[in-house]
Parts: structure tokens; sequence; C-alpha cells
């Protein structure tokens, strides 16, 4: 399961703004809001839930070590998932 | 050599750890990771997207992408289409078909897909142009 998400942006000014999230805090705290968002969804497409929920945490599980870095001149985001 | 090796070597040769403190960091990478048995390839875990643009008419230098994503993403990525429902489905081959794209979505089943992952091993693609160049690979 992934541990943190660090998050880095270089703004054309050359400065970087970073940002480091902590996936299972962020995760525990934001558990009841994703959790009814996920059951609305799944009744309102009429999905299983529990397939939606497996489903996700998969995605979650197989997330560690994805890396997306994109610069264009000056400005650059990078997003590594640890 | 590996990315976490390169990592440690170049923070050795930046003075920003001893060669104590790198021997040991290394020792633990491969207790963590052991080396692959000489003859034997190693299965890739991440497909690799490199994308390098000469972006002339800015005059801001170049365009970078550099995408890692791991294999067991889009398999449970796949896993997911097993999910949407035959409605939706029927609903988007109508709008393919309209937009010239006769394809049957419902005949795609997440078992092909899995093959299809599973055979992305193999792949390689290098396109070489003068402005720009584009890598998609398996490691």
């Amino acid at each position: 399961m992934p541990r943190l998400v660090t998050y880095r942006q270089r703004r054309s000014n050359g400065r970087w703004l970073r940002l480091y999230v902590p996936v299972l805090p962020v995760l525990l705290v934001l558990s009841p809001l994703l959790l009814l968002a996920v059951l609305v969804a799944c009744v309102i497409y009429r999905v299983s839930p529990v397939g939606a929920l497996r489903g996700a945490g998969q995605l979650l599980w197989a997330s560690s070590g994805a890396r997306f870095e994109i610069t264009q001149g000056r400005t650059a985001v990078l997003v590594h998932v640890i | 050599m590996n990315e976490h090796r390169r990592q440690i070597l170049e923070m050795l040769a930046e003075g920003k750890v001893t060669a104590e403190e790198a021997e040991r960091l290394i020792d633990a990478l491969d207790r963590q990771h052991p080396e692959p048995v000489p003859g034997t390839k190693p299965r890739p875990k991440f497909l690799r997207v490199l994308v390098v643009a000469d972006d002339g008419t800015s005059g801001d230098g170049s365009s970078r992408i550099n995408i890692r994503v791991p294999l067991q993403l889009l398999r449970a990525g796949v896993r997911l289409t097993a999910l949407v429902p035959p409605p939706a489905l029927a609903k988007a081959n109508t709008e393919l078909a309209r937009a010239g794209w006769p394809i049957d979505l419902t005949q795609l089943k997440p078992q092909h897909l899995d093959d299809l992952i599973e055979h992305l091993d193999d792949l390689t693609v290098d396109v070489d142009d003068p402005g720009s160049t584009v890598k998609v690979f398996c490691e």
C-alpha cells in the first residue's frame, strides 16, 4: 500500500511548491465521506458497492511506485506515489 | 544498476552520506530486493512513457514527460471494467458507432485486457522525430 504521495510544482518564477500527503491518515480521515460518495455513486449507476470498493482498494494498493513528471520550460509538476 | 542504488551512489558522491552509511543502505536494499539470478529475465513491473519535445515556438526550452505506471495498477484498472453496467456499454457502443468506430465493447472481457497487459512486457515503442522523442517500454 502506498504510504506517501509527494506533489512538487515548480512555478514560472522558479519557486517550488512541495506537498507531502500521508496516504493512510488522509484515507482514515476522509473514509466516512469517501464511503458515502462510493455508495451513492453505486446506487445511482447501479454498480455493486462491494465490487466498487474492492476495485478501488486494488487500485490504491497497486498505485505504489507510480510517478508522473511533466516539465515544460520553467514550470514542472512532479507526482510520486511512494 | 537500479534506481535506488544509483540514488545512494549519487548521495555518496555529493557527500550527503558517508561511505559506511552508503554501504549499509545498499546492504539494506539488497536484503529488500535481492539481485535476480543471472540468466533469468526479471518480470517488468512498470510501464514507462518518456516524451521529450523541443518547443521552439515559446522559447522556454523543451517539454518533458516522464510517466511510470505500475503494471499492477493497469491490471487493477482493467478489473474495474467488469463493474461497468451493460446499459452503459450499450450507450458507449452507440456513440462509438456514431463517431465511425464500430467497436462492440461488450465483447471486450476483462480477461482479454488482462492478457493484453500480460504481454505488454515485450512492448517497446520508440519514435524519433527531429523535434521530439517518444519512448514507451516496460522496465
